[in-house]
Parts: structure tokens; C-alpha cells; sequence
């Protein structure tokens, strides 16, 4: 096999760009110790519905801020990430209770099971995720979904001199939900509602990782009763409730 | 003696207003497309608690009758069925044109259909609408093999013919799985749903087969014997009979259940019963079989035209029934409350379609009517004169 000459420029110029190029993309990338998630984790939520005030919305603007989830205007096409449901019972016994809702990072999520492009997805350490570069729109994991914890982003979301970097910017067309506040937990930190709830409400939602027995939610979990949504579903969602 | 196969003329001003009425109807649903791509689903009457629209009734029903179209075809090939084999090249076209038609509306609809072939990269084996992608490709190259093999190589007709067959029931039991999986949503949970789209499947698409076959003779001006309508009309009474007693098994068993109470009540009596009573039992079984059963209107090619327009109507409200009051009934996330919230946690889901989404759905049947009205003119599906094989009486009449 011969080469001409320019070919040989062309190639030889390509593995010089390489070279040059890969030391610098390892220099951009985020410390490996930072962004890799840990299979030994399982994050859970526990929230005490007793310390729950109706009023109190503070995880709900705390999660809008550091997500830059926007609002249209229109309750059908909102997006929500997480919510305050009011709970009455229906025979009128018992006291009404208020408390938020978001995704529940199930075990066995069937938004996962059903999405054919994989685009929604487990992370190691239990964290269902979604691409949003791979999600098509499809919405079947929202019908899957017996939460109500999915939005599809009906519009142009609006421009937003606040906007929170570590965030991407939201796509129309596709489907998202609560991450647990994946980039604050991958530095260490904790969700947004939870601080929210711990600064400004009565702390009543206590976030770890069950995995450690020494966790303050484990060592929780252990002590009082608590319950899962629908858990005749089987689907193992990790945010647990106390109180009703 | 079968009369030779021919294409039909196609020079009239009545069929090239049809090739102009439907292209105009898909050109109007591509605009649709488009406005909802650049705006998105703002433009629809979809929101958060409906999430799937009147374009997913159009391309789900027009899929579910793609798989029907193929009965004809199955009748004669498969059960052997020989006044129908004229009409197997017909039906295996059909199917392949109402498939496009279907596909190419659910395609539209998605959020992001600029990444539509990602489902062929990134496969996951445990969702119903990867497998429904095997399935209509699969079920796309069956009927297009099928009608090759009519045409050229006879000795396999028999094999692929079969193969088809069992393949649309898998396909039409996928399409209804596709709702019928879903544990969370107590109105699409059952086993008996995906039967249920075959047996409608059975209905609309012998319907649809039998107005599109009257329409052509009639238009073209050729002979279609009375006799051949009324064994489609035959066959047409026994599977409303099918639909109606899956209607009735399903409503028994979830009604046997105290948990389904509240839910079955709601769909009996709610704002979607409506639909329910005078759509899925009226279109799909009532109306259709008293006029097949009437001693005078089923025994006239007139009956049995309005009886199979009414099936078809009925079969979009079934689907539509079943993908709208799904999903309007809300989740009872905890038994023995009421729920209310900013995201309309615990209300009935309000939808109302926009027009953007029915031109959207009517754009899917206009390019399967425009694809039907090539076929016919460009390809011999259909024979010139089509009678009964000699010896031939019909089994019975109402």
C-alpha cells in the first residue's frame, strides 16, 4: 500500500490534534472523586408529615431556584419537580395532613422500564435519572409513572437571569423530574428542599444514605414507622413517610 | 373462475379529487407536525395529567386496523376461507398503508422527533414500545414478503401468509400491552386488554376492508357480488360477538374486585360514559349488530356499509376511550383521602383537543388513503370482477 503525500499530512496532522487535544480534555473534566457515583450508596428520603405545615412551601421554592424550574402560568402544563399535596380523608375522620411529593427513586422504576430509549435510567448509587439528550419525548414513562413525579416541558422555558449553571438548561419536547439534587450530592452537599426545609420550615425531611447503619436517616427509619406510596405496586420507592 | 387481477383505471376527475382531497389532508397534518414542532405541545390540549392525545388515538387505532386489514388475507390464506383469496392482495396492501399512516402520526407526536431513530440505538428489551418497534417493522416486512409472494413466487404464499398471521395477533396484543402492563393506572391494568385490541382489531379492520371494497367497485363501476359483502358481513357479526363478550368478561372481573369499585364506577358514570356507552358498547358492538341482525338492512350491501362505518367509529372510540378516560382518572396515591395540590393532584384530568392535534391525526389517514388510492391504480390488487369461486353459497343470512 502507498500513501501520497497529502494524505500523509492529513494523517500525521490528525494525530497531532490528538495528542494536543486529549491532555486538555482530561484538564477540563471534573475530579473523578466528585462525579462518580458509588454503588455501596442507596439514597433515601424520610419526611415526618407531623412537621409538615401546610403553609410552608419552602421546598418547593427552594427546588424552582436551584433547578430553574420554570413556571408558565398554566397549572396543566407546570412543571413540577417536587409539590405540597393536601390530604383529607374521605370519611372526614382523622385530621388532614400536607405534605410534599416528588420522585421517589424507586427500585424497581417502571418510568426506567418502560422508556425504549434507556434515556431514564438507574445510576449506581440508586438515583433514577433521565438524558436528556436521549429522551425522545415518547412520554410513556408518564404514564408509567404512578407518582404524577414527571412534567414534560410544554414550552419555550423562559430566559432567566438567575439561572443556576450546575443545572443544565431544560429542553421542549422532553420529559424531567426530581434528581434528588444529583450535582449537589455528587460535591457532598444535600438536595435543595431538604436544606430548605431544615432552614426555613421544621426540618421534617431528613435525606442519607441507608446503605450506612450509621446514617442519621437508617438509624431513623429504624426507629419509627413509616410507609411508602403505593408499596402493594412493588416498585421500593426510597422516599418514606412518617406520619400517615 | 377468479377474474384476472387489474389495476384500476384511475382517470376519472372523482379519483384524482380523492388524490387531491387526501394529499391536501396530509400536507395539512405535516403543517400540523411542523407547528407543533417549532411551538411544542403548548399548542395541544395535552398537558401533564393527559399526556397522550388525539394523535395517539389516530396512529393507535389506524395501527390496530392495519393488523385487521390483514383478515381477509388470513381468512383465505391461513383458514382456508376461498371466496376471500381475491381479496388478499388488497389486504395485505392495506395493512402496509394503514401501518405508515399510523406509524408516521405516533412519530410526529413525539417530543422530540428529531431523534426518532434513537429507539433503534438504545434498546431496551423491557419496554412495550421497543418491542412494538420489532413488531411493526417485523409486521411491515411480512406484509410487504406477503404480497411479493403473491405476486411472483406462489409457492410461498402459504408460509408467509401463516407467518403474518400470527404475527399481527402478537402485534395487536403488544399495541394493547402497551396499556394493559401499566400497574399504576387502574383503568389500563388488565390481561384482558391486549385480547381485547385483537378482537377490535378483527371488527374494525373487516369493517374498514369491507367500505373501502364497496367504495372501489362501486366508484370504478365493477362488479362486486352482493354475495361476497354478506360473507364479509358474516364474518363481521361473529367478531362483534367476540368484542362484546370481552367487553362483558372484563367488566365482570374488575367488578367481581371491592378495589375496582371506585374506578369501574367512575368509567360507568363519570364525564368520560358517555364515550364509554354510546362510543365503545354503541360503536363497537350495539349499533353495529342490530343492523346486521335487521332481517331487511342487514341483508342489503347498504346495511352493511352503514354497519361497518359505525364499527370504525367505534373502534377510534374504544381506543380513544381507553387511552383518554386512563388517563384522566386520577391516581389514588392514597387510598381513603381526597387529594388536592397545585398540580391538580386528585381532579379528574381535563382535556380538550386543539386542532393543531386532529389535523396532526386526520394527516395520517390522509397519507394512508393517498397510498391506498397509488396502490390501486398503480399495482393489480384487486380483481376486475370479483364473484364468488363457482359452487360457492353463503353459509347463512340474518
Amino acid at each position: 500500500m502507498t500513501m501520497d503525500r497529502r494524505s500523509v499530512l492529513g494523517l500525521g496532522g490528525m494525530l497531532a490534534a490528538g495528542v494536543l487535544l486529549a491532555p486538555g480534555l482530561r484538564l477540563v473534566a471534573a475530579p473523578e472523586e466528585a462525579t462518580e457515583a458509588s454503588d455501596k450508596r442507596r439514597w433515601a428520603m424520610l419526611i415526618d408529615t407531623n412537621q409538615c405545615d401546610p403553609s410552608c412551601t419552602s421546598c418547593m421554592k427552594a427546588c424552582r431556584v436551584e433547578n430553574n424550574v420554570p413556571l408558565f402560568g398554566d397549572p396543566k402544563r407546570d412543571i413540577h419537580w417536587i409539590r405540597k399535596v393536601e390530604l383529607r380523608p374521605k370519611d372526614g375522620k382523622g385530621p388532614d395532613r400536607s405534605l410534599p411529593m416528588l420522585c421517589n427513586h424507586c427500585e424497581n422504576p417502571p418510568c426506567v422500564h418502560v422508556c425504549p430509549t434507556q434515556a431514564s435510567f438507574i445510576r449506581k448509587d440508586g438515583l433514577v435519572l433521565i438524558d436528556m439528550h436521549r429522551c425522545i419525548g415518547c412520554r410513556y414513562c408518564m404514564i408509567a409513572c404512578p407518582y404524577k413525579a414527571r412534567s414534560l416541558v410544554y414550552n419555550e422555558p423562559p430566559e432567566s437571569a438567575s439561572h443556576n449553571r450546575k443545572v443544565p438548561r431544560r429542553a421542549m419536547g422532553v420529559v424531567e423530574k426530581c434528581t434528588f439534587c444529583v450535582h449537589r450530592l455528587d460535591e457532598g452537599g444535600q438536595p435543595a428542599c431538604v436544606e430548605a426545609c431544615s432552614n426555613e420550615g421544621k426540618g421534617g425531611m431528613l435525606f442519607g444514605d441507608v446503605n450506612d447503619p450509621n446514617s442519621a436517616i437508617s438509624q431513623k427509619l429504624h426507629q419509627v414507622l413509616s410507609t411508602t406510596i403505593r408499596p402493594d405496586l412493588g416498585l421500593k420507592p426510597r422516599v418514606h413517610y412518617q406520619g400517615i | 373462475m377468479l377474474s384476472e387481477f387489474s389495476a384500476i383505471q384511475g382517470r376519472s376527475s372523482g379519483y384524482w379529487k380523492l388524490v387531491a382531497l387526501s394529499s391536501g389532508v396530509f400536507l395539512l397534518g405535516l403543517g400540523a407536525f411542523l407547528a407543533i414542532e417549532v411551538r411544542g405541545h403548548g399548542i395541544t390540549g395535552m398537558n401533564n395529567q393527559v399526556v397522550w392525545g388525539l394523535p395517539h388515538v389516530f396512529a393507535i387505532t389506524l395501527l390496530v386496523m392495519a393488523s385487521g386489514a390483514l383478515n381477509l388475507g388470513s381468512m383465505s390464506t391461513v383458514f382456508a376461507t376461498i371466496q376471500f383469496k381475491q381479496f388478499t392482495r388488497f389486504s395485505a396492501f392495506l395493512s402496509i398503508v394503514l401501518l405508515i399512516g399510523g406509524l408516521t402520526v405516533l412519530l410526529l407526536d413525539l417530543g422530540r422527533p428529531d431523534r426518532m431513530l434513537l429507539p433503534m440505538l438504545y434498546m431496551n428489551f423491557r419496554s412495550m414500545f421497543t418491542w412494538n418497534v420489532f413488531l411493526y417493522s417485523g409486521f411491515m416486512i411480512l406484509c410487504l414478503l406477503y404480497l411479493w409472494s403473491m405476486f411472483e413466487y406462489k409457492q410461498f404464499t402459504k408460509v408467509v401468509g401463516s407467518t403474518a398471521f400470527a404475527w399481527r395477533v402478537i402485534l395487536t396484543t403488544g399495541t394493547g400491552s402497551i396499556f394493559g402492563v401499566i400497574h399504576a393506572r387502574d383503568v389500563f391494568y388488565s390481561a384482558i386488554t391486549g385480547p381485547m385490541f385483537v378482537a377490535v382489531s378483527l371488527t374494525s379492520g373487516t369493517a374498514l376492508s369491507t367500505l373501502l371494497l364497496v367504495g372501489t367497485y362501486q366508484q370504478t363501476k365493477r362488479h362486486l357480488d352482493d354475495k361476497l359483502v354478506f360473507g364479509l358481513r358474516n364474518a363481521l357479526i361473529f367478531f362483534t360477538l367476540l368484542v362484546g363478550y370481552l367487553f362483558v368478561v372484563e367488566k365482570f372481573t374488575k367488578f367481581y374486585s371491592p378495589a375496582f369499585y371506585e374506578v369501574e364506577t367512575w368509567l360507568l358514570t363519570g364525564p368520560w360514559a358517555w364515550l364509554y356507552w354510546l362510543g365503545v358498547w354503541g360503536g363497537c358492538v350495539i349499533f353495529p349488530l342490530v343492523i346486521l341482525f335487521h332481517k331487511r338492512l342487514g341483508n342489503t350491501v347498504k346495511g352493511v356499509f352503514i354497519a361497518s362505518i359505525i364499527t370504525v367509529v367505534g373502534a377510534f372510540a374504544f381506543v380513544g376511550h381507553n387511552l383518554l378516560a386512563g388517563q384522566a382518572y386520577p391516581f389514588d396515591m392514597f387510598p381513603g383521602y381526597q387529594l388536592s395540590s397545585v398540580f391538580l393532584d386528585g381532579q379528574d384530568a381535563h382535556y380538550l383537543p386543539s386542532v393543531v392535534e386532529l389535523v396532526l391525526g386526520l394527516g395520517g389517514i390522509g397519507l394512508s388513503a393517498l397510498l391506498f388510492l397509488l396502490g390501486i391504480r398503480f399495482f393489480r390488487l384487486l380483481p376486475a370482477k370479483a364473484v364468488p369461486p363457482p359452487g360457492w353459497e353463503l353459509p347463512w343470512s340474518p
